[in-house]
């Protein structure tokens, strides 16, 4: 990095021009060019060179997420996906062809209140995640209902519940516009053993495109 | 060391032998030597004696004259008549090896109160049995050991530690004395000023040790630690239950950075020390911690059949941490602030740490290092401008690095031919600079360059309503990335000010420059986290917007900003 060099060597200059022109020049000046040429040696290193970026470049989901799908879980057309961080954390939603879409009018609202709890109602805490409920994969998460019917959305994965997305409950339209990404379910950490057995089960994208194929 | 040898460096270093003799003698005779002549008789040395009538100062480093001399100076008719010579009397000391073993027919073999302590006899690291017999041999010898790993000092602190049954000993020598001698004239007064075997052991040792060394005792981050320890217990024995707080008190010395250092000594110690505080005398008769006097009962105090085993003696010399502190630039995207390692693989091709630290610590000679810094950042995110602060610890460091010499480990790193990483104004400080480093860490501004993409054309507009935000709170749920480890929590943050920079030949990339307060996570500013950090970029454009890349260009601090 030639950054020091270079204010090593505007310093001595910068000694000079003092004992020179004491009165006249303030000593305001050679700072202020010292500052400006680091500025200028760290703005090159920030711009990026246009011909390396990408037209459309991976989406944030792309970058840290391996996508699994889940068709007909449990029920024929309840598609859900399940997006997988490098650190075990599982991110549960409905897949783009899950049948609550074909309904006219989309989703018009989500409860989380199924089951034996209101899920939207667990605090989890602490780095150890006091107090996530253990669930199967067959357990409900919440129903998203829409203007004939609701469907029942399921965790796909065993594991602890960390945290539902209860924006869905004030703004369900989420699900019809970004289901894939605001509009997630819920988060669930499964066993490293548990996520093995289900992973046996899940498709990837390619396979669920290949098998949605003119859905 | 040959005793030749040895012999010859003591007389060396003890060129006034005749001044010392004189002190000997005239500290003895300062004495009522009754009394002197009865402590010898039930096994109390002759320094533990100078030490029960308060004696300060060089006595204690003079050596122990043979027993000829001693008889002498003790005017006690009954001296063997074959070691009768007239130099002797003399005080010719000089001459003679003082470490001559003559001495056991006057004063003990090993002291019932100090247990060989303030006799330097001990029991060495391998469990060799050792009779230095003088002050200025062991002196010697600790010197020798630690100008071998080639340390450097420019003084030292001499600390001691002892085996609490000697405490126990001399307030069994207390007792005996009080029966016996409770009504002479110089009982209260002199009895009074008693030291202790530590303090006495260090009279004998500092300026001694200060000739040796050639620096001076006193407060110092050079640390000469002698630490003694019984081998077994002096009688009988059960462990009770104040002896087992006594061990517990011991194992956790507590001293920051000491670590590797401690445990040596520990686990050498804890050998030999896990015995009793508290014993009882022969007639099973327990004295207390307390201490507290028995006068009613007729107890021995010193059962004739009691063994006085001498102390092991565990010499540990160590430097208290040494601390280099600069500020630091990460060039790469690959590389980690420290040794990141999963699964028996190295993320990243290094680690900032590794490559500062890794250079530092061969100069200083040291037997490890710690690296802290004043914050962190990702593996994929640069850190440019002015450099974060660190400092690096360096554990028992042998030699203190000069100015020219951080001088050049700053160069030499800055010079590496990968140049991944570089430092600035590379400079040791005190220990004040682990607090200026986390000082106030939560309020520190943090500022960045991230490179986002949006999914439509940036508007003349979105300059604007960016730019126009000004100390804008925001809400962070812990990033999906990290809530394995960290709390689920909802933090508020503030973004201080943004701005865009376009870039030339592109509508949908462009430069964010950007600046936060302590803490908040860039990356799930720019693409929302799913929703869960709100606002955020592409809540405020009102369309999806992604991050490629992140640089931080400036960390707000004062710290380690001047040479």
């Amino acid at each position: 990095m030639s950054n020091q060099s270079f204010d090593e060597s505007n310093i001595l200059e910068t000694k000079l021009q003092d004992k020179i022109t004491q009165k006249q020049i303030s000593k305001r000046v050679p700072d202020f060019d010292q500052n400006q040429v680091a500025d200028e040696e760290l703005h090159k290193l920030l711009l990026p060179d246009v011909r390396d970026l990408p037209l459309i470049p991976p989406s944030s989901i792309e970058t840290n997420f391996v996508s699994y799908f889940a068709p007909d879980f449990i029920k024929p057309g309840h598609d859900q996906y399940v997006y997988r961080h490098a650190n075990g954390l599982c991110v549960i939603g409905l897949a783009p062809t899950h049948v609550a879409f074909k309904d006219g009018g989309g989703i018009t609202a989500v409860d989380f209140n199924v089951g034996k709890s209101d899920r939207s109602g667990i605090k989890v805490t602490g780095k150890r995640k006091k107090n996530a409920q253990h669930f199967e994969s067959n357990t409900a998460l919440c129903k998203v209902c829409t203007q004939d019917a609701f469907y029942i959305v399921r965790c796909c994965v065993k594991g602890s519940l960390l945290e539902v997305n209860d924006k869905l409950i004030k703004q369900p339209e989420l699900l019809n516009s970004s289901a894939d990404r605001e509009g997630y379910i819920a988060i669930i950490m499964p066993k490293p053993a548990d996520w093995l057995k289900v992973k046996a089960s899940l498709l990837s994208l390619e396979e669920y495109k290949k098998m949605r194929e003119g859905s | 060391m040959s005793s030749e040898s040895e012999a010859a460096d003591v007389n060396s270093y003890t060129a006034f032998g005749g001044e010392d003799m004189q002190l000997f003698r005239d500290a003895v005779r300062s004495l009522p030597s009754h009394v002197v002549k009865d402590l010898l008789s039930i096994g109390v040395c002759m320094r533990c004696i100078f030490r029960l009538f308060g004696m300060h100062g060089h006595v204690y480093s003079c050596s122990s004259p043979s027993s000829l001399v001693m008889c002498a100076i003790l005017g006690e008719p009954s001296c063997p008549e074959e070691h009768m010579a007239v130099s002797s009397l003399k005080g010719d000391e000089d001459k003679k090896d003082p470490s001559s073993s003559d001495d056991s027919e006057v004063e003990p073999e090993i002291c019932s109160i100090c247990l060989g302590i303030l006799q330097f006899i001990y029991y060495d690291a391998k469990g060799m049995l050792v009779k230095k017999r003088s002050a200025i041999s062991l002196a010697l010898s600790i010197s020798e050991q630690i100008k071998k790993e080639g340390n450097q000092l420019d003084s030292f602190s001499l600390e001691v530690s002892i085996p609490p049954v000697i405490q126990e000993n001399e307030h069994n020598i207390h007792l005996y004395m009080k029966r016996k001698y409770r009504s002479e004239l110089w009982f209260e007064e002199r009895l009074s000023k008693c030291i202790s075997t530590k303090e006495a052991l260090k009279f004998a040792m500092a300026n001694l040790l200060e000739k040796v060394l050639d620096v001076k005792s006193g407060p110092s981050s050079c640390r000469i630690r002698l630490t003694y320890a019984q081998t077994k217990p002096s009688s009988m024995v059960p462990n009770l239950a104040a002896g087992g707080e006594g061990c517990k008190r011991r194992k956790t010395v507590a001293n920051p950075g000491f670590d590797s250092v401690n445990n040596k000594l520990v686990d050498a110690s804890n050998e030999c020390f896990d015995f009793s505080t508290t014993n009882r005398n022969a007639l099973g008769e327990s004295s207390t911690n307390g201490l507290e006097d028995h006068e009613s009962s007729e107890c021995i105090i010193f059962p004739k059949d009691k063994v006085n085993e001498p102390c092991h003696l565990v010499f540990l010399y160590y430097r208290t941490p040494i601390y280099i502190g600069g500020r630091y630039l990460k060039f790469s995207r690959n590389v980690s602030q420290t040794r990141w390692i999963i699964d028996d693989e190295r993320m990243g091709e290094a680690s900032v740490e590794e490559i500062i630290g890794g250079n530092i610590l061969p100069a200083c000679h040291g037997d490890s290092y710690k690296f802290h810094a004043a914050g962190r950042e990702d593996i994929d995110v640069r850190m440019l401008g002015s450099g974060r602060p660190f400092l690096v610890e360096i554990q028992n460091a042998r030699q203190v690095p000069s100015e020219a010499l951080v001088k050049e480990i700053e160069t030499k790193i800055n010079n590496l031919n990968t140049k991944l990483v570089a430092v600035k104004n590379l400079k040791m400080v005190a220990n004040e600079g682990w607090t200026l480093m986390h000082e106030g860490e939560a309020e520190k501004q943090k500022q960045y360059c991230a490179l986002v993409w949006i999914s439509r054309p940036l508007e003349d507009q979105d300059l604007q309503s960016i730019a126009s935000l000004k100390d804008l709170q925001i809400l962070q749920k812990t990033p999906i990335r990290v809530l394995h480890r960290r709390s689920p929590l909802e933090r508020e943050k503030i973004i201080h000010w943004m701005k865009i920079e376009t870039i030339a030949e592109s509508s949908q990339y462009f430069l964010l420059h950007l600046c936060t307060q302590a803490g908040t996570y860039i990356k799930e500013f720019v693409h929302g986290d799913l929703g869960r950090t709100c606002p955020s970029i592409g809540s405020i454009l009102g369309c999806r917007a992604e991050i490629l890349q992140l640089d931080v260009t400036d960390v707000k601090m004062d710290c380690f900003l001047v040479e």
